[in-house]
């Protein structure tokens, strides 16, 4: 069974693919599979009826807005970086965690290399195709690369506002606690 | 100033042993230089001609000195001893070896200093008013906004693979010196009719190979409301700017199809979706990035200082410094001193350590403390006491530093040009050695006044030739270097694109040009009129004229 | 005429190709007359990936007295800025650094070849 690297609290691991991801010119195996977003609203229904589950694969261009009826019942949304440079998947993954309170896997698909990594977790990506040959090693120290970020985002890491905020009150539940003694 | 604590501290430090690692595996061969070039270019190394070039963040054009002192040692320690200051604020070292950068980052990030966003599709360093905090003019102090945004878009994770460079600029003031309509977005503080501070949002500025000036698309955004709004703006920018051609990929170029109505449109439908409470910057945070910014304890002073009267009369190179570099301050015997790095012959912009350590001495020692970048490429000491300007222009003077032509001809913005960038077409600073010179006088400079040369060595516009009142832009012709000029731009609250003079002409022919174009402003001026005024009552024609007459 | 120049990795240097090895100075570059030992210098440089960054070839023409790169840039490349004689090349001086200071406007854009702008 092929591998993908899955994020878990204790760090990236290497996790069995169930799906097998079908490109839209080849017709579908059995089992659970990850079809196009056309795909998906042609067929989706049938799919699902057959039992087995569907995930969908978001290409950059295209807007998860038109997905948002269906998410509560996907399994697995991927999400495609034609090129390391293309952003638009952050604001796919942002979405749908943000917006939409996806709560199925997301998984980055393409371009994916390590040097990503921070950005794509704290979007919301918890699942990753790396095209660099990287390891879940590399990616959990990636992830861990910086103590402190700057905002708040999909992975509701408290942001260095907040952190302070938080010293401060212990700060003060300090103090108090000394002068009490 | 804003100051880091151990939380900023860490997060520099935790940068630049990633940008470490990053070079060592590039050293060792393990990532190629595909690989590698995104990763050096978002720690603001470039490979330029003669080495590689560090360009060191400078957020929105403020520095203590220590942090210019630092500036100076690197500049000693690892460069050939000057830097050189960009339009963008910002501070370039041209002589960088790539197995020192990761040392000279390390260096910087003792005093706060890094290169983080200095370059790549990401949100760029936020420009403000050089004389923020000082100037009479302005509602708020627009540093408060740019930390605000700096910190908000530091690693930004959905928006550091923008289809393009993102450049925002807040200012505060009605006279404006950050030219915020030539940015990506500009921000400029207003008061609602209800006395509520706000801003008003511009998009679509921007300059390089197509030029637009920023469109309105909301005139009272409430300001508690920045972070939400920016985000809804980088979002549909992030989603729908153009991705398969470099040069249509700015925003400028979205709003300009969609149209600054219907692109602001979706940014208020996006904006609408926004949940505020998690998007925007709690009161409690704003307060204590305020506090960083709270008004200067200035001494309670006499408006006329007999001490500086007493030198002005003795010392005309004083008067002269006085009525071009020194302006009026919101606080009673204080004043804003431009330091001009435009000393004729000198390549603009560029200050050598010793100049950088005596305009640390003196920030210190008569500017509470804090010296200001701007985009023409001149530093400026924003608190000086009128008694104590004597002796900062007798410290400017002894380092070569006191040139009395802020706003002046030779007062020149120039891109470093082919003698550097990898990008130009035709040199930049020679022209513009070459210009000043010719106007060298100045008495000459001080009659001509207002006139803001602006020369880029491509198309790419780091020199923003298109918003100089003169504007210079080098073409390269079979090899020659030729010089398209350009007249009537601005990059002020009156900001305009210049219109093409006609064909380039040759580097030989640029000096005597300019001193044509000047000819017809000195026929043509009326009392008051700037070279700018008089240049849009008249037309191009008369300019146009004197310039090409002799071709024909 | 070639010649074949790349900036050195660790440091950025200007360096060119002469017989397997790279030298600092457009006077020792190895010139090639013709397109296919240009190519194979080309091809084994690319192959250098930890020593210099984009190798590429640049065209070379006589002058009054020796050769100099055709394009300005490379002329640039060869001397250091304009702006600042004491920095780059030109700061050591030499006969080729005089010959292609010399040399200033006989240049064209046509010497380039592949140039890769970084």
């Amino acid at each position: 069974m092929p591998k993908y690297i899955r994020l878990a609290a204790e760090g990236a691991a290497w996790a069995d693919d169930r799906f097998t991801a079908v490109p839209d010119e080849e017709s579908l195996p059995p089992g659970d599979v990850i079809v196009s977003l056309k795909r998906f609203l042609a067929e989706g229904d049938a799919l699902q009826a057959e039992g087995r589950e569907v995930g969908v694969r978001i290409a950059a261009s295209e807007e998860i807005e038109d997905l948002a009826y269906d998410l509560p019942r996907l399994p697995v949304v991927t999400v495609v970086c034609p090129k390391f440079s293309d952003g638009r998947a952050y604001t796919t993954a942002s979405l749908l965690r943000e917006r939409y309170g996806y709560k199925g896997e997301v998984r980055a698909v393409g371009d994916v290399l390590r040097e990503q990594a921070g950005f794509m977790v704290r979007c919301g990506f918890d699942a990753f195709e790396p095209a660099d040959g990287s390891t879940p090693e590399q990616w959990t120290q990636a992830t861990r690369r910086f103590r402190h970020v700057y905002q708040r985002a999909a992975d509701h890491r408290p942001p260095a506002f907040e952190e302070r905020q938080a010293q401060d009150k212990a700060a003060e539940a300090a103090e108090v606690k000394s002068h009490a003694v | 100033m804003y100051r880091y604590d151990a939380l900023d501290k860490e997060f520099l430090a935790d940068r630049v042993s990633e940008f470490r690692h990053q070079v060592t595996r590039r050293l060792a061969g393990e990532i190629t230089e595909d690989q590698f070039k995104p990763l050096r270019l978002m720690n603001g190394l470039y490979l330029q001609l003669h080495a590689y070039m560090l360009r060191i963040a400078i957020p929105y054009g403020t520095l203590n000195p220590a942090q210019l002192r630092k500036l100076a040692e690197v500049a000693r320690t690892y460069d050939k001893g000057y830097g050189h200051f960009t339009t963008r604020t910002n501070l370039q070292f041209h002589w960088i070896k790539l197995r020192d950068a990761p040392d000279i980052l390390a260096s910087l990030a003792e005093v706060d200093l890094h290169a983080i966003q200095t370059s790549g599709n990401c949100i760029r360093n936020t420009t403000a008013d050089p004389y923020a905090g000082a100037t009479a003019e302005e509602l708020d102090d627009p540093r408060v906004w740019a930390e605000v945004i700096r910190q908000w878009s530091t690693l930004h994770p959905e928006f550091s693979f923008l289809p393009r460079k993102f450049k925002i600029a807040v200012t505060a003031s009605v006279k404006d010196r950050t030219a915020a309509r030539t940015h990506d977005i500009g921000l400029a503080l207003r008061r609602g009719r209800d006395g509520a501070l706000g801003f008003e949002v511009m998009v679509g500025g921007g300059l390089g190979r197509s030029p637009h000036i920023g469109s309105t698309i909301r005139e009272h955004l409430p300001a508690g409301r920045l972070l939400s709004y920016l985000q809804a703006i980088l979002r549909v920018y992030n989603r729908h700017g153009r991705r398969d051609n470099k040069f249509k990929a700015r925003v400028k170029i979205l709003v300009a199809s969609l149209g600054a109505e219907e692109f602001g449109r979706q940014v208020e439908a996006e904006w609408a979706q926004i949940d505020p409470a998690s998007a925007d910057l709690p009161d409690t945070e704003l307060a204590r990035i305020r506090g960083f910014f709270a008004p200067a304890g200035f001494e309670v002073l006499p408006a006329v200082s007999a001490k500086l009267e007493a030198a002005k009369a003795a010392d005309p190179a004083l008067a002269r410094f006085l009525r071009n570099n020194v302006h009026p301050h919101k606080a009673s015997g204080y004043a804003i001193v431009d330091i001009a790095l435009k000393t004729p012959g000198e390549t603009p912009g560029d200050a050598t350590a010793e100049q950088m350590e005596t305009v640390a001495d003196l920030a210190e020692r008569y500017s509470q403390g804090e010296a200001r970048v701007t985009h023409e490429q001149n530093l400026v000491l924003p608190h000086v006491r009128l008694d104590d300007l004597p002796a900062v222009h007798e410290a400017l003077k002894a380092v070569g530093l006191a040139s009395a032509n802020a706003n002046l001809i030779s007062d020149i913005i120039a891109c470093p040009g082919l003698d550097y960038c990898a990008l130009a077409n035709a040199r930049a600073i020679p022209i513009a050695q070459h210009i000043a010179q010719r106007f060298a006088d100045q008495d000459v400079a001080e009659d001509i006044g207002e006139l803001k040369i602006k020369i880029s060595g491509c198309i790419n516009a780091c020199g923003h030739h298109h918003v100089g009142h003169i504007g210079i832009l080098g073409v390269d012709k079979k090899g020659e270097e030729f010089y398209q000029l350009t007249l009537g731009g601005s990059g002020a609250e009156d900001a305009e694109v210049g219109k093409i003079l006609g064909p380039a002409i040759h580097a030989s022919r640029v000096t005597d040009a300019i001193d044509d174009l000047v000819a017809v402003y000195l026929r043509e001026r009326q009392p008051g009129e700037r070279f700018l005024d008089t240049y849009r009552r008249t037309g191009i024609a008369p300019f146009k004229e004197a310039v090409y007459a002799e071709v024909h | 005429m070639k010649a074949l120049t790349a900036n050195r990795l660790a440091d950025g240097e200007v360096v060119f190709w002469s017989h397997g090895r790279w030298v600092e100075r457009f006077g020792q570059a190895e010139l090639f007359e013709d397109d296919a030992p240009a190519g194979e210098a080309e091809a084994k440089a690319k192959s250098q990936p930890t020593v210099v960054v984009e190798p590429y070839l640049i065209e070379v023409a006589p002058i009054e007295d020796g050769v100099a790169p055709v394009a300005y840039r490379e002329r640039l490349r060869a001397l250091g800025p304009t702006n600042t004689p004491d920095h780059g090349k030109q700061a050591e001086g030499g006969h080729d650094v005089e010959l292609i200071a010399k040399a200033a406007g006989a240049a064209r854009s046509g010497g380039r070849v592949n140039l890769i702008k970084r």
